[in-house]
């Protein structure tokens, strides 16, 4: 490896042989590629994953349809969701926190580089082996390929009675290898966060993206591991003939609910505190006012995190437990909302009074803050018991979590990827084809999930292969796959801009969005590394430092 | 432990670095992350995938290794010179000006005592009391008739007694519309002390009149459910104005009590019964607020 | 290039941060507690549940020889960091080597449990409910011990060769507190093995 075949810019450069370019890549350890691998990675599984949902949503889109066989069917919602989470929303959120957190603290790299390599490809193997299941799942055995126990896996349908061959293997061995990768990042994010900080740049003073990330990858510790081992006991269980989840031999279904939740829930704040991180980024500066609350914020994120650890059991509600775990998860749940209501409040409160700029990475972040207000009321009523036993396992909890993974935390990542293209690539984004983009967006996803409620209160169980006419599902799951069909065309869209912009974009410079946090005082994309001179920073926003040396923030801090 | 940082800044500080040193780039992470999946893999397909799988992670352990151990290894770049520069065509800074007229609410500065409370429940109680004799004694000519009504609220044995017997005395349900009425009054009593401070503005038309309206309204819906044997004898009218003759009397009493300074907006030192001196803050003129 | 060239506003020096890898291990070290909790609360859940035998009463015996083996483990690989730390590389050797062989005499001794647990009463992962979360609960420690036992003797053999001198008592110092860890955990399924299990 010569020293030459390091710098970023002469990795796209013409000229050089494309296996060069590729060594480059593979063997990477700075934090800016791996950052780049991993979205990429994460985009690519977008793509399948929502291929997958289009083909559940035209199985779905009339009664008796048989676009696909039953076994498809289940095929195609399990990976769509072990796909979406574990493939799409965790590797974008994490390929964010590895590009951006060392610029944002003023660091040269992460912590641990090499482990910061090992942790990516841990992943993207784990996801490469879950598709494997396709091809090698049928192969050497004849039963089944891909996995089609449901994305949670529920226990009795895991035994080797019901889940012959190796599907459902693949879906726990993927997941525990990408859970690995997991666990590695997250160690190197939080070793990032406390150890390698600027000086000046104490805790109190680092960017709200720092500090969600830091929650988030606590939450990752605490919580994928718990998965990990439920998963481990599931092979001991499939390999060795052991009986945890074996009910024949008095081994007990309902644990693993108990495990696969006490990860399920803290999962979601994963997924959410990220896009709760760009948010608190890209508002402030299209509001051009700094954050409202700062210390509130970081006090809510905290918050979050540990009460997203006593709430597993709300998504349990109708297994039958005893009415004092009932009304526990219940009172915690409910108290969920209330530092999640903090958080909206300070974004209004930043947006208040500001000269708001209404670009891409904008729009989206007040879609998000709308879209994310309604899927926490339907998350409140879902919490309330009585209410869950009524609506638990059908479409309307569908349309819930899928308000927040694509309401909340999908348009924060697009949000993101259109407020940092210009740092990562150099070239803005399209503005006008962004637009475009969110407006499609958001009318598709609008008309995907607002009806899906209704034919949730109607009784549409989920994941159900096909229907009875005439029971008031018909003409709301066609809207609902209408919906789908246009937010397929947006994220189509929105792939074109980015790889249109590559090429054709508007030169960046260094800070487009006259922002305040360090990673826009490099140039871009930033040099390998990062900065020539590690900075010292005074205040929470240490570009409005530099750029108003007459008022500086360091003044009221 | 300080990192290399603070060494770095103290040291290169005033001068412009040329070259750097940065973790070389390796292929052992991606040859051990191959292997470990390889290793699991094998349960899925043939042993011989973990057996290669293995001999992967153990190669690429050792590699990892000897990549970090003596020493890191480690590759020059060259620092490219390149201004950029951080500026904003926003010089401009406004600020946002909160009027000084909109402040938070606060908690009142003065409450009443809890006795005031229960001294106007109780004045309150004897006037109500009075109203609903002086309507039974109109109505049938005696003063047990509401008493009896009241009763059957909690007293199941009232239930039973016909229309007649109404008017005569029983000492079970009198004792019980005692209780009853004594408790409730002291409550809302309690109520009204709290209440009145947070509405400094005409507390006896809020606590005399709006109040007792409220909840005779309330009641007027939910009576039959509480009490079908008042519900069915009801005389509106009467029962309103006993309700507001509670309010009135109730609020008046409250109101003439001293009021005694709230211990909220203390710091916690001076309500956690500490006493020193410097603990409380000196009030500036002129300030309205603790 | 960086124009952000304020000079620091405190005294030099006074900018100080943890060590990264103590970090990192303090991480792995939570993430891992997370997995032996998930164990240990199965093994509880699943006590006296087993709908065949043998059960734990009848077969198990409490080790306190092996555990005392390994408990005083971390008492020893303590006094070697801290000798490390002074520079006195032989003494460092001596109690490094004592905790492997302790180390080692406490896999010894669960192998031995095994053996007799396997060939003496017929008691395999997959026998009833007990023998499934008992090997997985205690295979799992074992597993942690044998892992911290590599690492330790690669140490031991690199420390042979006179690799391991002072500037590496940092690493030692990481490498102990998965040590330390591991010790830790056995209290805890001892605790819930031996005693609460019963």
């Amino acid at each position: 490896m010569s020293s030459d075949a390091m710098t970023i810019r002469a990795a796209g450069a013409a000229g050089r042989p494309w296996v060069e370019a590729v060594q480059d890549w593979i063997t990477t350890v700075d934090h800016k590629r791996l950052g780049i691998l991993y979205i990429l990675y994460a985009l690519l599984f977008l793509l399948i994953g929502g291929l997958e949902a289009i083909v559940i949503r035209i199985q779905l889109m009339r009664p008796h349809n048989d676009f696909v066989s039953p076994q498809v069917f289940n095929r195609m919602f399990t990976m769509h969701g072990t796909t979406m989470i574990f493939f799409v929303i965790m590797p974008v959120m994490f390929g964010f926190a590895n590009y951006l957190v060392p610029l944002m603290i003023g660091a040269r790299d992460m912590a641990f580089p090499r482990l910061n390599a090992f942790s990516f490809w841990l992943t993207a193997f784990g996801g490469l082996l879950l598709y494997f299941s396709f091809l090698g799942g049928s192969g050497l055995y004849g039963a089944g390929n891909a996995p089609d126990v449901g994305w949670w896996a529920y226990a009795p349908l895991t035994s080797r009675a019901f889940s012959p061959g190796h599907s459902a293997d693949y879906w726990t061995i993927a997941v525990l290898v990408s859970g690995f990768g997991s666990i590695g990042t997250a160690t190197n994010i939080i070793a990032t966060i406390l150890s390698m900080r600027c000086p000046g740049m104490t805790l109190s003073r680092m960017p709200l993206m720092a500090w969600m990330t830091l929650v988030m990858s606590g939450l990752v510790l605490i919580s994928i591991s718990p998965l990990s081992a439920a998963q481990i006991m599931l092979l001991v269980d499939r390999y060795l003939g052991g009986h945890f989840f074996d009910t024949q031999a008095g081994g007990s279904a309902t644990l693993w609910m108990h495990f696969f939740w006490i990860f399920g829930h803290p999962e979601v704040y994963i997924l959410v505190i990220p896009a709760f991180a760009f948010a608190s980024e890209i508002i402030p500066v299209f509001s051009r006012k700094p954050i409202f609350g700062y210390p509130v914020m970081v006090a809510a994120t905290v918050s979050i995190g540990f009460i997203s650890m006593s709430v597993w059991a709300h998504h349990m509600f109708t297994i039958g437990m005893s009415a004092a775990s009932n009304t526990f998860f219940v009172l915690t749940t409910m108290a969920i909302a209330v530092p999640t209501g903090i958080k909206i409040f300070n974004w209004l409160g930043t947006m208040w009074g500001g000269k708001i700029q209404f670009k891409t990475p904008m729009l989206f972040s007040i879609a998000f803050l709308f879209q994310f207000l309604i899927a926490g009321l339907t998350g409140v009523m879902l919490g309330t018991a009585p209410f869950n036993w009524q609506l638990s396992g059908s479409y309307f909890v569908v349309a819930h979590f899928h308000y927040v993974i694509v309401g909340a935390i999908l348009f924060c990542i697009f949000g993101a990827i259109y407020y940092w293209y210009p740092k990562i690539t150099g070239r803005m984004l399209n503005e006008r084809l962004g637009k475009l983009h969110f407006w499609l967006f958001v009318v598709g996803f609008h008309l995907t999930f607002d009806p899906m409620h209704i034919p949730g209160v109607l009784g549409m169980p989920r994941r159900i292969y096909t229907y009875e006419p005439g029971r008031g599902w018909d003409s709301w799951n066609v809207i609902v796959s209408v919906g789908a069909f246009i937010q397929g065309i947006a994220t189509l869209l929105f792939l074109a801009n980015l790889v249109l912009s590559y090429f054709k974009g508007r030169k960046a410079g260094s800070d487009p969005w006259d922002a305040w946090t360090l990673e826009w005082s490099v140039s871009s994309p930033p040099p390998v590394y990062n900065f020539a001179v590690i900075p010292a920073v005074r205040s929470r926003r240490p570009l409005w430092d530099q750029k108003h040396p007459e008022d500086p923030d360091s003044r009221y801090e | 432990m300080s990192t290399e940082l603070s060494a770095e800044n103290l040291e290169r500080g005033t001068r412009n670095p040329t070259r750097m040193e940065l973790p070389a780039p390796t292929a052992w992470p991606i040859v051990l992350g191959f292997g470990f999946t390889l290793l699991f893999a094998g349960l899925l397909t043939n042993v011989s995938v973990s057996v290669l799988g293995l001999v992967l992670s153990l190669a690429g352990c050792v590699g990892w290794f000897r990549e970090v151990l003596p020493e890191e290894h480690e590759e020059v770049v060259d620092i490219e010179p390149e201004e950029a520069s951080i500026a904003t065509e926003r010089q401009r800074v406004e600020r946002i000006h909160v009027d000084e007229a909109i402040v938070r609410a606060w908690l009142p500065l003065e409450t009443y005592p809890i006795s005031a409370g229960v001294k106007g429940g109780w004045a309150g109680s004897v006037a109500m009391a009075v109203l609903a004799c002086i309507y039974g004694l109109l109505k049938t000519g005696s003063i047990w008739y509401p008493i009896n009504l009241l009763a059957a609220g909690i007293y199941t044995q009232s239930l039973n007694l016909e229309p007649a017997q109404l008017n005569a005395f029983h000492a079970g349900p009198f004792l019980a519309a005692l209780v009853l009425h004594g408790l409730v009054s002291t409550l809302v009593g309690l109520l009204y002390g709290a209440m009145l401070p947070m509405f400094p503005r005409r507390p006896i038309l809020l606590g005399g009149l709006i109040a007792p309206v409220l909840w005779s309204g309330l009641l007027y819906s939910i009576l039959g459910l509480l009490n079908p044997v008042l519900g069915s004898h009801i005389n509106w009218f009467w029962f309103m104005a006993s309700q507001i003759g509670f309010g009135v009397v109730a609020g008046l009493v409250v109101v003439r009590q001293a009021r005694v300074p709230t211990r909220e907006n203390l710091p916690f030192a001076v309500r956690a019964g500490i006493e020193a001196p410097g603990m409380m803050r000196r009030k500036e003129s002129g300030e309205k607020r603790p | 290039m960086s124009a952000i060239t304020t000079p620091i506003a405190q005294t030099p020096g006074t900018w100080s941060l943890p060590y990264r890898s103590k970090v990192g291990m303090a991480c792995l070290i939570i993430a891992e507690s997370a997995i032996f909790t998930i164990f240990v609360v199965a093994y509880l859940y699943y006590a006296g549940k087993s709908m065949t035998g043998p059960t734990p009463r009848e077969v198990l015996e409490t080790p306190i020889f092996y555990t005392i083996c390994l408990l005083s483990s971390s008492l020893t690989i303590h006094f070697a960091s801290r000798l490390l730390e002074r520079g006195s590389r032989g003494a460092f050797l001596g109690f490094w080597f004592l905790t492997i062989l302790l180390g080692g005499l406490f896999l010894f001794g669960t192998g031995r449990e095994w053996h007799r647990l396997i060939y003496g009463h017929g008691l395999t992962i997959s026998t009833n409910l007990f023998g499934t979360t008992y090997y997985s609960l205690v295979g799992l420690h074992a597993f942690h011990v044998t892992v911290g036992l590599i690492l330790l003797s690669a140490v031991f053999l690199f420390g042979l060769a006179g690799r391991v001198g002072r500037e590496q008592s940092a690493r030692v110092e990481v490498l102990s507190m998965y040590w330390h860890f591991v010790d830790g955990v056995w209290i805890v399924v001892f605790t819930v093995v031996y005693i609460l299990g019963r």
